[in-house]
């Protein structure tokens, strides 16, 4: 027992050293030793393994005839017939268009709310009060969009909810704002800055935290205001979280979270709010119609991977970070 | 530039700002234990009007919401448990700088970070594996977020390599050290990260809409949007109907019920979410 652990640890001690040859013999040396890590490791691998990468071989079904009883292997290659009959349907395109619209809404609106409150939190000297705010501002991030849909049906509800009721009181007509399709679009982002925005201030407020004082000192004896401060040194010390998040959220500009939209749909705003997530839904797994609805996800995927890939590439270019 | 003004102007856009973001879940909360008539003429905002707990015995007596409750108890306990047993050991052997084939297994996680599962291909599996109406259908498509592992391989990284080292010349082996060791002195991120996952799994939502039809095993999110979409005369099963009670009073009863177990663990959650991200955006 002891001369084994002997060996173990001469074989540990060995391993830096470049001169040692690496035969065989010592690799399969090497991974006895750390037997029991790569069994630590075998469940984690075996999911990624079996739900990652034989998922992706699955969507080799977007170039298929996808029929249950022939399977994955054994049903037939019809190329790009399924690509062809979506570019030919309206219904993809003005699926994609939404999908692409509430992005752009989300860019404009969305994306820059947790930056404007992380700026503002910056300011409040008063650690009782700041912590106070963020207790609450954080709260939505923590609950499910069937609840929080739900709490604003109900809190936009024409004949019952709060809104219209206030709206009443300046004598405005009740707004029917879950099945108008102007205000529809309206209440999406404003839902995604209410259960976002205030988690998203963590990263950006850790970015400023980072900033060193001096360079406000400095600032302050060249006779610097708040604002100047905020433009010239907080600004500018996180435009580089700035890029990054900005780079994943460009990977997202085809994808729309479905949980999102499917709570806050309904049958009297389809045509702004149908979007790719509930199109995939509905036409593969409600219709059944597996090899479109695989395309469909296939040709999301794609364009996302390459617009992560493109808005790398200038966030490098105009001489940030970028994420790789 | 920025006068006494500007900062008394501050505090009160920051303390409305936090107030706003609330007031949905205090209004949703008066409304569950007012009348149906103050509910109907649109008077509840902030406290309950003519308060009862009417839409709280309905649904309790009803008995099909705090049977989805059970389910999602069992779903969040067990598949925390799932997931932390999957990841946590993997974090630990990837974060062993002389394992073996160490950069390839962390390519393997890494590559699939670039693309996410389509719905089908997974739906597909799920069939193939027979999994479909049961809970792995929940678990297992999400077993071992990518995040999460290198989150906590970081973690483990960040350890005095010097522990180990003394604690191997004493004799002990790999697993006793990742159990006496490196464990305790994780706490912190195992933690965070349980957490993360258990609040995802008391919010599971998609994998149950696509993969679970047999109404006994939902979850109480779906179970929940199937009351919100409801017609008002069948929210519930029995006999006794919704015929004395206004509909909006029992769904915000639902509502109220789904989300408490979060809110009443919040400000728990909250500290832990944020060592969470703070730990996770260190190393990004």
């Amino acid at each position: 027992m002891s001369s084994m652990r002997g060996e173990r640890m001469l074989g540990r001690a060995a391993l830096p050293a470049a001169s040692v040859p690496k035969t065989r013999r010592s690799r399969l040396r090497d991974v006895y030793r750390d037997r029991y890590l790569y069994v630590f490791l075998l469940p984690a691998l075996a999911y990624f393994i079996v739900f990652k990468y034989v998922t992706l071989f699955g969507e080799t079904i977007a170039f298929k005839n996808y029929r249950l009883l022939d399977g994955i292997w054994g049903s037939e290659w019809v190329g790009l017939k399924h690509f062809r009959t979506l570019f030919n349907s309206e219904d993809f395109w003005h699926v994609l268009g939404n999908t692409l619209l509430l992005n752009v809404y989300h860019l404009a609106f969305a994306f820059p709310a947790p930056i404007v409150l992380a700026l503002l939190l910056n300011e409040v000297r008063a650690e009782w009060f700041k912590r106070a705010v963020q207790n609450l501002l954080y709260l939505p991030f923590f609950i499910s969009w069937v609840v929080l849909g739900g709490m604003i049906v109900s809190l936009l509800s024409p004949s019952t909810g709060v809104v219209n009721a206030l709206l009443g009181l300046f004598g405005v007509e009740p707004i029917y704002f879950m099945t108008s399709s102007v205000w529809w679009p309206v209440v999406f982002i404003v839902s995604t800055i209410w259960q976002s925005a205030g988690w998203g201030t963590i990263i950006y407020m850790a970015a400023m935290a980072a900033i060193d004082p001096g360079l406000y000192e400095a600032a302050k004896m060249d006779g610097a205001g708040r604002l100047r401060q905020v433009w010239h040194i907080t600004l500018p010390g996180i435009r580089g979280t700035i890029a990054v998040l900005l780079v994943l959220q460009m990977g997202k500009m085809m994808d729309v979270g479905f949980e999102h939209v499917y709570n806050l749909q309904n049958a009297a705003v389809f045509s702004v709010s149908d979007v790719i997530s509930t199109y995939v839904y509905r036409i593969g797994l409600q219709n059944a119609q597996y090899s479109l609805a695989t395309a469909v996800g296939l040709f999301q995927g794609v364009i996302g991977l390459i617009l992560v890939l493109i808005v790398n590439k200038t966030v490098k270019k105009l001489g940030e970070g970028g994420l790789w | 530039m920025v006068n006494r003004l500007g900062r008394t102007s501050l505090y009160v856009f920051l303390a409305v700002c936090g107030f706003m973001t609330v007031f949905p879940i205090l209004n949703i909360l008066a409304v569950s234990f007012s009348s149906s008539r103050a509910i109907i003429s649109g008077e509840v905002s902030l406290w309950p009007v003519e308060f009862n707990a009417q839409a709280y015995v309905q649904l309790i007596r009803d008995g099909q919401l705090l049977a989805a409750l059970k389910n999602t108890v069992i779903i969040t306990a067990a598949g925390t448990a799932l997931h932390m047993l999957a990841t946590t050991p993997a974090a630990y052997t990837l974060s062993k700088k002389r394992l073996r084939g160490r950069a390839f297994f962390t390519f393997v996680v890494l590559f699939s970070m670039l693309f996410g599962t389509g719905l089908i291909p997974l739906f597909l599996l799920m069939k193939q594996l027979q999994l479909l109406d049961s809970y792995w259908a929940i678990w297992l498509p999400g077993l071992v977020s990518a995040y999460n592992l290198f989150v906590m391989k970081s973690f483990f990284e960040g350890m005095p390599a010097e522990l180990e080292e003394s604690a191997t010349i004493d004799g002990a082996t790999d697993l006793s050290i990742f159990f006496r060791l490196t464990l305790p002195l994780s706490k912190p991120i195992l933690a965070a990260i349980s957490l993360f996952y258990a609040v995802a799994l008391w919010n599971t939502y998609s994998n149950a809409l696509y993969f679970i039809t047999d109404s006994r095993l939902l979850p109480v999110t779906v179970k929940l949007y199937q009351m919100l979409q409801m017609p008002i005369d069948s929210l519930l099963s029995g006999a006794e109907g919704a015929s004395y009670i206004q509909p909006e009073g029992l769904k915000a009863a639902a509502i109220i019920l789904t989300v408490a177990p979060i809110l009443l663990v919040y400000p728990f959650l909250q500290k832990h979410f944020v060592k969470g991200v703070l730990l996770g955006s260190v190393k990004g």
